[in-house]
């Protein structure tokens, strides 16, 4: 069963489009990162899932119900990105306040327990670091068990120990059977803490599958060389090659062969290629390739 | 929800600007006033110790309404809490309704700490026929002050809802002759001072005082105003959070 579909999504803010045209099913019980650079639209989904901002276009269902009711019926829970927390109440009380508005809530020790705010239970929320008022807002995001969660960079302005902690909470929620979607533009997050990794730009479906396929997709290697004033045309139909980028007479080349792309270029050309260099494409480089084609 | 309307109330009164401007201010003005004019009557005979009273239980209420409504909820919607309370079941019109309630439980402590002080320390002795209406109506009275409060929280920043909020209440409060006797203004004053919904809202209090019941014609326009403030109130909190 789906707990998440977007049917041909889009949302316009003026002249800018969002989100385009973007189709996606999430299956019930997955932990899955949607993944892309600022102002790929992730925010602008999660909005949308969530009820607070209508789509332009097309439909969007969480366990076949329009999202208002989904809301309504406590199904999801969220952390947003800007959440500002009661300045004068406690961890304990502010938890307790959420946890009370859905119908069928964890109990308030799990809650502190899976957000590990045993210790700050009883502080003022206005005595909090920066990561640790982030945990209170995962705690606030669980408090109802919701059984779709939705996290808009969970980790911005956490440190390390809180990310740590806060990614054992996540895969301890999401152990019970429940869905969580996890917005990141870090490929390393996606790839360490989702079954499945939704790779979004310009608003736009741009790669869907495993992490490790997604890599795998993004091109294996890169050969680098200076070209000066000489043409490129033509680097594109070398053997293996996926990508080419030319940028003040560097040229990238993405390929999936590297052996054959070397003696293409050697053999099949008469280009005077300088400064060659071979490199595995590291992670960011698989993103970047991704998130450039589309 | 209840919850949710007694935690509202308990973060205010842990905020200490709360504490100090609209619950011990009144009372300290109310003590400073009637050491001074305590012993003298007005001219319907009651004690200025028992008018003054009124007067600064009127304000502490009438400042406690708007301070504990317009600036928290500006920036609740400011800061993304109001978003975080609507991705809850909670309806938005609880959202509303809460605060209206919790700012009302929240006039409570300033009205009832004058009159206590009253009591106390002043010496008014009032039959029990006289504080219930005089307490009900100070209370109650208090709704378009309320409603104009969460009226500024819905449509201004959180920097801006505070002086907005201050100076309204002030305005209100000198305008209707909470400060000063109504009866040291001129005839404009006077007139200016019958249409705005603080004088007539004293205004209640201090015809009890008097023996006279209260007045339909205070009640009127009170209600009134609470009617063109709260559905202000109800159609500004709409559109500041209306699904775009």
């Amino acid at each position: 069963m789906n707990a998440i579909v977007f049917d041909q999504v889009s949302k316009r803010y003026g002249d800018v489009l969002a989100v385009d045209d973007l189709s996606l099913s999430i299956e019930s019980g997955t932990t899955v990162a949607l993944l892309g650079p600022n102002g790929a639209g992730k925010s602008t989904s999660i909005g949308m899932l969530l009820g607070l901002l209508k789509p332009t276009g097309g439909e969007i269902s969480v366990h076949g119900h329009a999202p208002e009711q989904a809301v309504a019926a406590g199904e999801l829970g969220a952390m947003l990105q800007d959440g500002a927390l009661i300045p004068e109440l406690t961890v304990k009380e502010l938890v307790d306040l959420v946890r009370r508005l859905y119908p069928r809530p964890l109990p308030l020790d799990q809650v502190l327990e899976l957000a590990d705010l045993g210790e700050l239970a009883g502080r003022r929320a206005n005595k909090l670091s920066g990561g640790q008022a982030q945990r209170v807002r995962f705690a606030l995001a669980v408090a109802g068990a919701p059984r779709v969660l939705l996290l808009d960079e969970p980790t911005a302005a956490m440190d390390v120990e809180s990310r740590l902690r806060f990614w054992r909470g996540m895969h301890d929620y999401a152990a019970g059977g429940r869905t969580v979607l996890f917005a990141t533009h870090y490929l390393e997050e996606a790839d360490q803490h989702s079954d499945r990794v939704i790779v979004i730009a310009r608003g736009r479906l741009a790669a869907d599958g495993t992490a490790a396929q997604i890599k795998a997709r993004a091109g294996g290697r890169t050969v680098r060389f200076t070209l000066g004033e000489q043409p490129a045309a033509g680097l594109d139909l070398l053997p293996g090659v996926t990508a080419v980028e030319v940028e003040a007479g560097a040229v990238t080349l993405r390929t999936a062969d590297t052996d054959a792309t070397l003696a293409g270029l050697y053999r099949g050309t008469t280009l005077d290629v300088r400064d060659l260099q071979v490199a595995g494409a590291g992670l960011e480089d698989a993103f970047l390739a991704l998130t450039r084609e589309s | 929800m209840l919850y949710y309307a007694k935690t509202e109330a308990l973060r205010m009164l842990r905020n200490r600007r709360y504490l100090i401007f609209v619950v011990a201010f009144p009372v300290v003005l109310y003590l400073i006033n009637a050491g001074i004019y305590g012993k003298q009557t007005d001219d319907s005979g009651v004690p200025y110790s028992v008018a003054l009273m009124v007067s600064m239980a009127a304000y502490g209420a009438l400042a406690a309404s708007m301070m504990s409504s317009a600036v928290p909820w500006a920036q609740e919607r400011q800061t993304g809490w109001l978003r975080q309370l609507q991705i809850t079941p909670l309806p938005g019109w609880a959202i509303i309704v809460t605060k209206l309630c919790a700012a009302m439980l929240l006039v409570l402590p300033s009205l009832l700490l004058v009159s206590v002080v009253g009591v106390v320390v002043e010496g008014v002795s009032l039959p029990v026929g006289t504080w219930v209406p005089l307490l009900l109506a100070l209370w109650l009275g208090t709704l378009p002050f309320v409603a104009l409060g969460l009226a500024i929280g819905s449509t201004l920043s959180a920097d801006a809802a505070q002086p907005a909020a201050m100076i309204s209440m002030f305005a209100l409060a000198l305008a209707g002759g909470l400060w000063f006797p109504p009866e040291a203004f001129g005839d404009t004053m006077r007139t200016i001072a019958e249409l705005t919904p603080s004088y007539r809202y004293a205004d209640l209090g201090w015809s009890v005082i008097a023996g006279q019941g209260l007045p339909a014609s205070d009640l009127l326009v009170v209600g009134a105003w609470g009617l063109a403030l709260g559905a202000a109130a109800v159609f500004l909190y709409r559109r500041a959070t209306v699904r775009s």
